[in-house]
């Protein structure tokens, strides 16, 4: 496997130079001569790379190898611009379609629709013509609202214990238990909350069955961003300059009054980051809600009309539907061009811009921390 | 802030802090004990079908006692093809940021784009691998529209792993090199990239985790089919991971055994991901005994 061989050179020392060669010291001096501005700098660390200079005192700087330079300048920097051209491409093929709802355009089979009667409709009928999508939106914010809610504050306060509390042991524990939660993919969290979570709710005092619906699809949510969010606030901790929290206790402070009243405060353009990326993971994901909300566009209708239950618990359990489930839904049933499928990317340009939003808002609230 | 907080250590002061001081420790404890319970449920439902036959039988469409052979080999297949197309890209941007992209207003653009492509939910990128490579290229659902949609939502993680190793490369390193006469190219080739090699080669392995993982994108691009070939490594067949395979099953639900084979496929997913997990863990041990 290349993976072993490879990373069997530690600090990645090319194959056949040997590290510690006795020819080496020498080479390392009479190669330096020539740049007396190194001199103090050829430290062990650099000491790897040197046994090319032993195969060729110099590196050649013929005329080839400084055409290659220029090409390899610009492969890279297209491989840059490709990325930049990805995020423009995703916006305008996305905008092809989804915009083709509300404007005639050739292709077209259905309708140009108003932007009032999808944006600000919970009217959800697309046999019959009505495309609300606000049920959609709803749910898309209900659970990934409830799932920051769980994951926001328990993440934040795992991510200070990592930092600032726990012993090493337990901090590298929870480094791999974190890693090993990330790594898990969607689908089988949805599994998990299919066959595991969702039976172990109904037909209890929580629920009727199946008590799919926004509770459950939340707390599995919540274990899937709680990673990204520990991560991250366990980054922001630890950047914090140590005097914070010795200057707390120094005037007295408890270990959870400095958390509390110096560390939080101090690192909260971070925290709020990584809670806004935390979000955006949230918001995205599709198949594990998708398995277990239950799929009812019409879910508003059915929690106002059904009265047998207390209304936090109508909430919790009804089954819903969120913008990407309903995306899993429905996408692979309708024709490409009719009005019902350009809604649907509506609702993917929607989630897209939301993306960018997001992003565009980790940028301010990291440009608040330097000011 | 604004004025010193004042720190007063009465009784319920100290109460407060170890009460919080159990509560940090039962929601961290409560993690581990989440993980533990998740693996071992998924892996108890799936034991009882895990066996060889299983793992090398083609599945069934109405029948029950199908196995999953096609789609451990389409899972592999995939994340190769779409690693092959991600590193290049990944590396070649990476390269750039890290090397060549000054410190200004535009290395804050790529980066920026680069966090964008990061964040964008891969239900997004399905739907963008649909319209160019599934409807617009006429290549329908296919291992090859699958593979480069893959590839979309490695570039960025590929991106940055080999920007942050890069940086990681100690400045002597370079200017040694540069001091010996090498060219930029040089230095990046011999004497960047070959530092760098361990730590993008466990972002690698955990990109390759992701995309093995990956389902939404597939579902709309690669299809819920799997070939009746074995092995069948043409590019334009539709080509049913492991993931897909899984959700396709419950959400189907015209198999009479789809909980016993969504039970054994998320099973050896996760065995495939805790091995996975454990080379890179055990990869990098070796790595930081030696260079101690």
């Amino acid at each position: 496997m290349p993976i072993g061989s490879t990373l069997a050179h530690p600090a990645g020392i090319q194959p056949g130079g040997s590290r510690k060669a006795d020819p080496m010291p020498d080479v390392l001096e009479t190669s330096l001569t020539a740049v007396p501005a190194n001199g103090g700098g050829g430290s062990a660390e650099s000491r790897p790379t040197v046994p090319q200079a032993a195969e060729s005192p110099a590196f050649r700087h013929s005329r080839t190898h400084r055409l290659a330079d220029r090409w390899a300048h610009l492969a890279f920097l297209s491989c840059s611009l490709l990325v930049v051209g990805l995020i423009g491409g995703i916006l305008f093929f996305l905008a092809s379609r989804g915009l083709a709802a509300f404007w005639p355009v050739a292709g077209n089979m259905g309708r140009a629709l108003h932007l009032s009667e999808v944006f600000l409709s919970a009217d959800w009928a697309p046999s019959s013509d009505r495309f609300g999508i606000l049920p959609f939106i709803a749910g898309s914010l209900g659970v990934t609202g409830l799932a920051l809610l769980i994951a926001a504050p328990a993440g934040i306060l795992t991510g200070v214990f990592i930092a600032k509390m726990a012993p090493a042991w337990m901090r590298n524990l929870m480094r791999q238990v974190m890693d090993l939660l990330v790594g898990i993919p969607s689908v089988v969290y949805g599994i998990f909350g299919l066959t595991v979570v969702l039976p172990l709710v109904s037909h209890t005092w929580l629920a009727d069955a199946p008590a799919s619906g926004f509770a459950v699809s939340a707390v599995i949510l919540a274990v899937m961003i709680v990673p990204t969010i520990v991560s991250l606030s366990t980054d922001a901790f630890e950047s914090l300059p140590s005097s914070l929290d010795e200057g707390a206790q120094a005037l007295g402070s408890s270990r959870w009054q400095a958390i509390w009243h110096v560390l939080i405060p101090a690192a909260r353009p971070r925290l709020l980051t990584a809670a806004v990326l935390g979000l955006g993971r949230a918001i995205g994901e599709a198949m594990a809600v998708q398995m277990v909300i239950g799929n009812n566009p019409q879910w508003i209708a059915l929690m106002r009309e059904s009265t047998d239950r207390a209304p936090f618990l109508r909430a919790l359990f009804t089954p819903a539907a969120t913008l990407t489930t309903e995306l899993v839904q429905e996408l692979p049933n309708t024709a490409a061009g009719s009005t019902w499928n350009n809604v649907l990317f509506a609702m993917g340009l929607l989630l897209y811009l939301l993306t960018m939003v997001l992003i565009l808002a980790t940028r301010r609230l990291g440009r608040g921390k330097e000011a | 802030m604004g004025a010193a907080p004042v720190f007063r250590r009465s009784r319920s002061s100290k109460l407060v802090d170890r009460l919080m001081r159990g509560v940090l420790w039962a929601i961290a404890i409560l993690f581990v004990v989440v993980l533990i319970l998740f693996v071992g449920a998924i892996l108890k439902q799936g034991w009882p079908v895990l066996n060889l036959s299983f793992l090398t039988k083609m599945p069934e469409t109405l029948d029950a006692g199908g196995g999953i052979k096609p789609q451990i080999f389409n899972s592999i297949y995939l994340v190769v093809l779409s690693l092959g197309i991600s590193l290049p890209v990944g590396l070649g941007a990476g390269v750039y940021m890290a090397e060549y992209a000054g410190k200004g207003r535009a290395l804050n653009f790529l980066r920026l784009c680069i966090e964008t492509l990061a964040a964008t939910p891969s239900i997004v990128l399905a739907l963008f691998g649909m319209i160019v490579f599934v409807q617009a290229m006429g290549w329908s659902f296919s291992i090859r529209s699958g593979a480069l949609t893959l590839a979309l939502l490695n570039i960025p993680v590929i991106t940055r792993v080999t920007e942050v190793s890069l940086l990681a490369v100690p400045r002597e390193l370079k200017e040694a090199s540069y001091g010996l006469g090498a060219t930029k190219l040089q230095t990046i080739l011999k004497v960047a990239l070959p530092y760098a090699a361990t730590g993008i080669l466990t972002g690698l392995v955990l990109t390759a985790g992701r995309a093995f993982g990956e389902s939404a994108i597939l579902v709309f691009t690669a299809g819920t089919n799997a070939s009746a070939q074995f092995p069948d490594f043409r590019l334009t067949v539709p080509g049913e991971t492991l993931s897909v395979h899984l959700w396709y099953v419950t959400s189907d639900g015209t198999l009479p055994d789809a909980r016993e084979i969504a039970a054994g496929t998320a099973a050896v997913m996760i065995l495939v991901l805790l091995s996975l997990n454990l080379l890179v863990r055990l990869v990098d041990r070796a790595i930081r005994r030696r260079t101690r």
